[in-house]
């Protein structure tokens, strides 16, 4: 390398951060700066609200003057803090992916957050990021930073390269179907409620013209319309808020890949940027929740080592038709039978467990009722709602004990499981590095184990649930020849 | 195919040692309803209740159980994998291969030592995949961790 980036120089972020930190420092502060006009009102001296902005927007520019970074040959390090210093150094040669991610201010500025991940999963404060640096310096910035992970021959430093290779999936709009169907609009609305009352305002709003004309109609129209109309108020607007949201975080999404380097591109308003090394892929997950399932949707996730599971980091497509998604992780894996070929049930055993289970809530429940009506008298609906609750269990009973199966050869382990998040996970059996067959006390009963599949990728951790007991070493042994070389693996007695 | 449990017991001063560990917890309780009982005398179906509860508890906790998992608990270290069983209610097999051990950590807490035993927790880069071998006595414990370490030469590769 003889990029002055490597020379033992710390660098400053780009100066047009001068601009942004004070806003977002002032943004933050925002409770500390309602107190100061709060103060200044109260005591008549409007001194107090503008010292206290001063000081925080000085703060903010403060903050650029006392960040900086350098790239050394075995190691990157970030200094930041105005009041407590901090130094964080990542060794080069352990960098797994780098991020990017624009807010929408970032953008207007031409700039980009650029985080780096290691394996471990880093805590709040200890993340390196780089926020912000010119978005045409990124993919310099990025191919010095993954030079020793990532042998890359391209971007050499000017402007912003164009992306190569070839597009796995893009999105459309049809995608949108999907998300209607998710919470995710009902959380913001409750979030932006607890919002509200954390900041005082839930007294403001009671006595409000909306809270009074609100009482007005419900004493008008009686308490259950008014019950309705609200939760049809609720349902429609988290409709739109899922809708909405889907739209901005995943419109324009593109997910390419560029021999070894997998990059996935999505956020209207804030641009984010994954870069994954696809020689850390060690399988993938399809999920799908049970509305998304029955309009034939799935979400696709990755399962690497350096990318936690879960959430946002893992996700390579968001609720798609299933076929997309199915198309993509066979062309990721190379293997179409692991993705799509009919796996093996788990027997009637687990079937069996898969009923007392869903029934065991419904079915304690009519003895408490029945029991019940020697001292009370029950109402009618009292017996419906059981009746409903019956049901809706024995279908989620016979759902899962359906969905249940794996499948196995040297190459592929494949677990199916769940119903309300159906879930087909793909782990590589090379990147398997321990197994457990775990019996609880009923399974050892019913002649059944949990077999778990320990990885250094995604959720680490893979479970085929109740499998017959006498095949769970057989899965092991046949994906993980070391297991069938062990001194203990016997052909066992009864036939499989 | 299936797989033969693994041959070695824990330290014949395990059930012991694990008896002790659960007892103190219980007796702490045990004491703390006798103090209860002299301070305040009325409720005696309570304090019977409570009682019992706890007797029950400490026959379970401080007999039953050790003697169960010390009936359970086995390991062995081959030339290439570590295999251990572990439990009592529930019941784990767990085989790990040595060529992915990333460390070799020995724990002795107070009972333990006072017993002169050990505990080898060997972990690799999955953390689900941490194999545990508890309630070794000390000289074995030195020699698997000197065996394991042996065998796995640690840092030569990636084990992800």
């Amino acid at each position: 390398m003889t990029t002055p980036a490597t020379e033992r120089v710390w660098h400053r972020l780009s100066p047009r951060m001068l601009l942004v930190h004070p806003v977002h420092e002032v943004l933050r502060q925002i409770p500390l700066l309602v107190g100061a006009v709060v103060l200044g009102s109260a005591t008549g001296n409007p001194m107090w609200s503008v010292a206290a902005l001063a000081i925080t927007v000085g703060f903010g520019i403060l903050r650029w003057f006392t960040t900086s970074f350098r790239i050394e040959r075995d190691e990157v390090q970030l200094r930041t803090g105005v009041l407590q210093r901090k130094v964080i150094s990542v060794p080069r040669n352990r960098i797994r992916s780098v991020q990017t991610d624009a807010r929408l201010l970032h953008q207007l500025l031409g700039l980009t957050v650029l985080r780096v991940s290691t394996g471990q999963e880093a805590k709040h404060d200890t993340v390196f990021a780089l926020d912000a640096v010119r978005a045409g310096e990124v993919p310099r910035l990025r191919s010095i930073l993954l030079a020793d992970s990532l042998t890359r021959a391209d971007d050499t430093g000017e402007e912003r390269t164009v992306p190569t290779g070839r597009v796995l999936a893009r999105w459309s709009p049809s995608w949108l179907r999907y998300s209607p169907l998710s919470f995710t609009g009902l959380a913001m609305i409750v979030a932006a409620l607890g919002v509200v009352y954390q900041a005082g305002l839930g007294a403001v709003l009671q006595h409000s013209r909306l809270a009074e004309s609100g009482r007005d109609a419900a004493e008008k129209f009686g308490i259950v319309s008014s019950v309705a109309v609200a939760v049809a108020v609720v349902v429609a607007l988290s409709v739109v808020l899922s809708v909405l949201r889907s739209l901005v975080t995943y419109g324009n999404l593109v997910l390419r890949r560029d021999a070894d380097v997998l990059h996935l591109d999505h956020g209207l308003l804030r641009k984010r940027e994954h870069t994954f090394d696809m020689r850390r892929l060690r399988g993938g997950t399809l999920r799908q929740p049970l509305l998304v399932r029955l309009l034939g949707g799935a979400r696709l996730d990755a399962v690497m080592t350096g990318v936690a599971g879960g959430g946002e980091a893992s996700l390579l497509l968001p609720p798609c038709p299933a076929g997309t998604a199915e198309t993509v992780l066979a062309g990721l894996i190379e293997d179409a039978d692991a993705v799509t070929g009919p796996v093996r049930g788990h027997g009637p055993a687990a079937t069996r467990r898969r009923w007392t289970r869903a029934l065991a809530v419904p079915a304690v429940t009519a003895i408490a009722l029945v029991v019940s009506t020697f001292s009370v008298t029950i109402p009618l609906w009292a017996w419906i709602v059981l009746a409903v609750l019956a049901l809706c269990s024995a279908l989620l009973a016979a759902d899962r004990a359906r969905a249940l199966g794996h499948r196995v050869d040297e190459r592929w382990l494949v677990a199916r499981a769940g119903s309300l998040e159906l879930r087909r996970d793909c782990i590589a059996t090379a990147g398997v590095i321990g197994w457990t067959v775990r019996q609880t006390f009923f399974q050892r009963r019913a002649g059944v184990a949990t077999l778990v599949a320990a990885t250094a990728a995604g959720v680490k951790h893979y479970r085929v649930i109740d499998v017959p007991a006498d095949l769970a070493w057989s899965i092991a042994a046949t994906a993980s020849p070391w297991v069938a070389e062990s001194q203990w693996a016997r052909a066992s007695q009864s036939v499989t | 195919m299936d797989l033969v449990d693994p041959a070695n017991r824990p330290s014949r001063k395990a059930p012991l040692v694990w008896a002790i560990g659960a007892a103190i917890p219980w007796l702490i309780l045990a004491a703390v309803q006798l103090v209860w009982f002299v301070i305040d005398r009325r409720l005696t179906s309570l304090h019977i209740a409570a009682a019992a509860a706890t007797a029950v508890g400490i026959v379970v906790f401080v007999v039953v159980v050790p003697l169960w998992r010390y009936r359970v608990h086995r390991w062995e270290i081959g030339p290439k994998a570590v295999y251990t069983r572990s439990g009592w209610l529930i019941q784990e097999r767990r085989i790990a291969p040595i060529s992915r051990v990333q460390t070799v950590d020995t724990y002795r807490g107070p009972v333990d030592r006072l017993f002169g035993l050990a505990n080898v927790t060997v972990t690799t880069a999955s953390s689900a995949g941490a194999v545990r071998i508890v309630a070794l006595d000390s000289d074995v414990a030195d020699r698997v961790v000197a065996r394991l370490t042996d065998i796995a030469a640690i840092g030569a590769e990636d084990a992800t």
